[in-house]
């Protein structure tokens, strides 16, 4: 709860601002954001990481096993998360929304990684047809970006117990 | 003399051909007759033509110059008179289809026109040879089907000519059994050029059964395309995520694993199938590459190296599609094109959903290579 507390804590200090980073730590845990433009309500923020140097150790079925957790409590954004692809090699589990937001002309959704080291990660992409696809800023209320703060730390802890 | 069946036949083929070629893009878009595919033959369901035929009226009950009526009284028109009972049908008309069959070549051949594909020019010389059968000897013995009807009276002639046994004045030749010859076939050595077709296909976790529909259909008219141009074509199926095996054609197109992608795993198989089974100087090679475009980022620059110096130089063409996902397509082929430019033997096409197969497949065939 500590550092969902001071995320949102750090918010409020930046509340009309743009162009931010908002860093938390608690112990080697480190939550990062890099917020585009954030309001009274909501935030655009186009990276949201949380580092850890816990995650040394696992191996990829608990990163599996994790990955799936994390997909079922993340239930809050526009789309539902899915793991997609696993890299044993590399130990990392890639979540993207599935299915993709569909608008007229274009798909849009959440990727997420969680990687031995370790790190968990989003950002959102959109694809017009007919471009490449371009990384955009997600566009959450500061409650979400709270819940999302205390979910990835609820899965490193997840690991680490397992 | 050609038979009046015959010229139906023939004139009936020329109108079925005609309606698969109005409609081929179709075929080649949509891929309803891989399912259908023999060994040499596709059937094609074509609409159903229609044969004119007389059609009778009912004698008797009525018409022009019949019935009631005075001079000068206007004749009745259809639609008039009173409503019959009963309503118009809900249910929607059915098409009727028929289906008929095209040979793989002809099919080859309406392809070539239709995407103006140039003929390919096999590189290098012929050096692989295989036996082929043919029907250049005589023999004592033989089955009937194969008499030879000239040797066999020129025989019977000679014989009764030198028994004595030809009279000029009444000509018959009567054949026995000692004079009957017969054709007969050698195994001939000919040089043959030959292709061998790797397909290597993205199986992970983003690549969904949409994608791989779309890839099963450029396949098949990639590979009628191919077989139309060389003797003997071999075919290799490759499939990836983080790791590549070489697979048969069914599990080809009906896998699906969860890992993440790594495209230099697949060069990786694909570089020793070609050293182990494929000698470059004997072999046309074709490589066609079909993924998403995810891989994952680190493995670009082990990817590349592969290509430019096991792949690329060994290949007559390697074609790289890039099928849309449900994502949207990767950065691989944008990667690939700032790294090779207008490699002379790298072919990109980007296939963003079925109606995308048709471009691309000219796109990849029409070098000539």
């Amino acid at each position: 709860m500590k550092l969902q507390d001071e995320f949102l804590k750090e918010l409020q200090a930046i509340i009309g601002q743009a162009n931010e980073t908002v860093s938390v730590a608690d112990g080697s845990r480190v939550v990062r954001g890099q917020i585009e433009q954030c309001e009274l309500l909501a935030v655009a923020v186009s990276e949201f990481v949380l580092k850890t140097n816990e995650l040394a150790g696992a191996d990829i079925s608990k990163l599996e096993s994790a990955s799936q957790s994390l997909c079922k409590r993340v239930n809050y954004l526009l789309e539902p998360i899915s793991p997609i692809e696993t890299d044993a090699d590399g130990c990392v589990v890639q979540m993207r929304s599935n299915p993709p937001l569909q608008g007229d002309n274009s798909r849009c959704y959440y990727e997420l990684f969680l990687r031995r080291g370790g790190s968990i990660e989003l950002c959102r992409y959109e694809k017009q047809s007919g471009a490449a696809r371009v990384s955009v800023p997600a566009t959450l209320t500061h409650e979400v970006l709270g819940r999302l703060v205390a979910d990835f730390d609820a899965t490193v802890d997840e690991i680490l117990a397992s | 003399m050609v038979m009046e069946i015959e010229r139906d036949q023939h004139r009936f083929k020329q109108i079925v051909r005609g309606r698969i070629r109005e409609n081929l893009r179709k075929y080649i878009t949509h891929g309803e007759m891989i399912g259908r595919r023999g060994r040499d033959v596709v059937s094609i369901p074509v609409p159903q033509l229609d044969v004119p035929r007389f059609r009778f009226g009912k004698n008797g009950s009525g018409g022009v110059g019949q019935g009631d009526g005075d001079v000068g009284d206007p004749v009745g028109k259809p639609g008039e008179g009173p409503a019959g009972a009963g309503g118009a049908g809900s249910e929607p008309g059915s098409e009727h289809f028929m289906e008929v069959e095209v040979s793989l070549d002809e099919l080859a051949a309406m392809l070539g026109d239709e995407l103006e594909l140039p003929r390919i020019e096999p590189k290098g010389a012929a050096n692989i040879t295989a036996d082929k059968s043919k029907y250049n000897s005589i023999r004592q013995t033989g089955p009937e089907s194969l008499r030879h009807f000239k040797r066999t009276y020129l025989n019977a002639l000679r014989r009764q000519i030198s028994t004595g046994n030809y009279v000029p004045d009444d000509p018959c030749v009567i054949p026995v059994k000692g004079d009957k010859q017969y054709r007969s076939w050698n195994d001939v050595p000919q040089p043959q050029v030959n292709a061998a077709v790797i397909y290597l296909m993205d199986v992970s976790g983003s690549m969904t059964d949409d994608q791989k529909e779309i890839v099963r259909t450029e396949a098949f008219w990639i590979d009628t395309w191919l077989a139309s141009q060389y003797e003997g074509i071999k075919k290799r199926y490759i499939i990836h995520d983080a790791v590549a095996k070489e697979v048969d054609e069914n599990t080809f197109y009906h896998t699906r694993e969860s890992g993440g992608t790594r495209i230099s795993s697949a060069y990786k198989v694909c570089d020793e199938l070609i050293k182990r089974d494929f000698p470059v100087e004997d072999w046309n090679i074709y490589c066609f590459q079909f993924s998403d475009g995810d891989n994952w980022g680190d493995d670009n620059r082990q990817a590349f190296d592969l290509l430019s110096d096991r792949l690329l130089p060994a290949s007559n063409i390697f074609c790289y599609g890039q099928v849309e996902s449900p994502y949207g397509s990767g950065d691989f082929i944008d990667a690939l094109g700032k790294q090779f430019g207008d490699h002379d033997s790298l072919i990109l096409s980007e296939i963003p959903d079925k109606d995308g197969i048709y471009q691309s497949i000219k796109t990849f065939l029409g070098k000539g290579k």
